[in-house]
């Protein structure tokens, strides 16, 4: 029987399976694109302490203080399948107890219309770059890297390392704490 | 209530309804493909949905009602039959049986 109600369904069901295809062809039409872009990273200036760490073990632990800065220009990510980018700093070390380290240091969200141009200078890290241990004095070959998470219309949540990491050596010694 | 809505027309014929289908596949056809490439191009997928949804939207005021175009071949039934005056009084009572069979 055909009325009102059945070609309205027909109709709106057609119509769903019509956008659906087109999300997936959204989806097609980004999913082999290459989203890393040249990301450039100074660090001013590094400083170390040895400091009670609460959480952690009930000893003192290195904590670094890393002001970096970073420019990077993000506009070739964007295309009409991403809705924004969660940009994050981590520092990647090993340790005798562990190979690998990874602390993430500072984030940030771009959203699209956003400045996509980082032009960041000076910036302090939002989080504590607590190591476990004593593992960041005289630790040579701390690795900062700035990677992004793209988060799309449709399809996978691609997990993109930018290109354009910085190698800094942390110091012999503590700063110590100055008591007034 | 009901009464109300049942006594406004929807029917279409055969042909017509074929041709409503038609319509409305190829409204929505064009229009997201019309869709696809724009939001490709200004690279904007909200755009994309936006010109799907406005095919839907025209597609609904075209295909929905009853328009005339689509009631131009009606099916043509028999002539009502007179009823003979002649028969008795039980006879009508079986030829309403015999017109539901159909």
């Amino acid at each position: 029987m055909n009325t009102v109600l059945s070609r309205a369904n027909s109709l709106f069901a057609f119509s769903l399976s019509v956008m659906a295809a087109l999300t997936f062809g959204c989806f097609i039409t980004t999913a082999f694109k290459d989203r890393r872009v040249p990301v450039d990273l100074h660090v001013s200036k590094v400083m170390l302490k040895n400091v009670d760490d609460f959480t952690g073990p009930r000893e003192r632990s290195d904590l670094g203080f890393v002001t970096f800065d970073v420019f990077a220009d993000l506009q070739p990510v964007f295309d009409w399948n991403v809705k924004q980018l969660f940009l994050y700093l981590s520092a990647e070390y090993s340790t005798k107890s562990n190979a690998l380290n990874q602390v993430v240091l500072w984030d940030k969200i771009v959203r699209r219309g956003e400045n996509t141009k980082l032009n960041l200078k000076d910036m302090k890290s939002k989080y504590f770059f607590f190591d476990d241990g004593n593992g960041l004095r005289a630790n040579k070959n701390i690795t900062l890297t700035l990677s992004w998470n793209v988060v799309p219309n449709a399809g996978i949540l691609p997990l993109v390392a930018g290109s354009g990491h910085i190698s800094l050596p942390f110091p012999d010694t503590y700063e110590t704490t100055k008591s007034y | 209530m009901l009464s109300i809505f049942k006594s406004i027309p929807t029917h279409m014929d055969y042909k017509g309804q074929k041709l409503a289908e038609q319509i409305f596949q190829g409204i929505i056809l064009v229009s997201a493909v019309i869709g696809f490439v724009y939001g490709l191009i200004i690279e904007q997928f909200g755009w994309t949905v936006y010109i799907v949804l406005a095919g839907f939207a025209v597609s609904c005021v075209l295909t929905l009602p009853p328009w005339p175009m689509y009631r131009k071949s009606p099916l043509s039934w028999q002539p009502v039959l007179p009823e003979p005056n002649t028969e008795v009084v039980q006879k009508p009572q079986e030829s309403l049986k015999k017109k539901k069979h159909k």
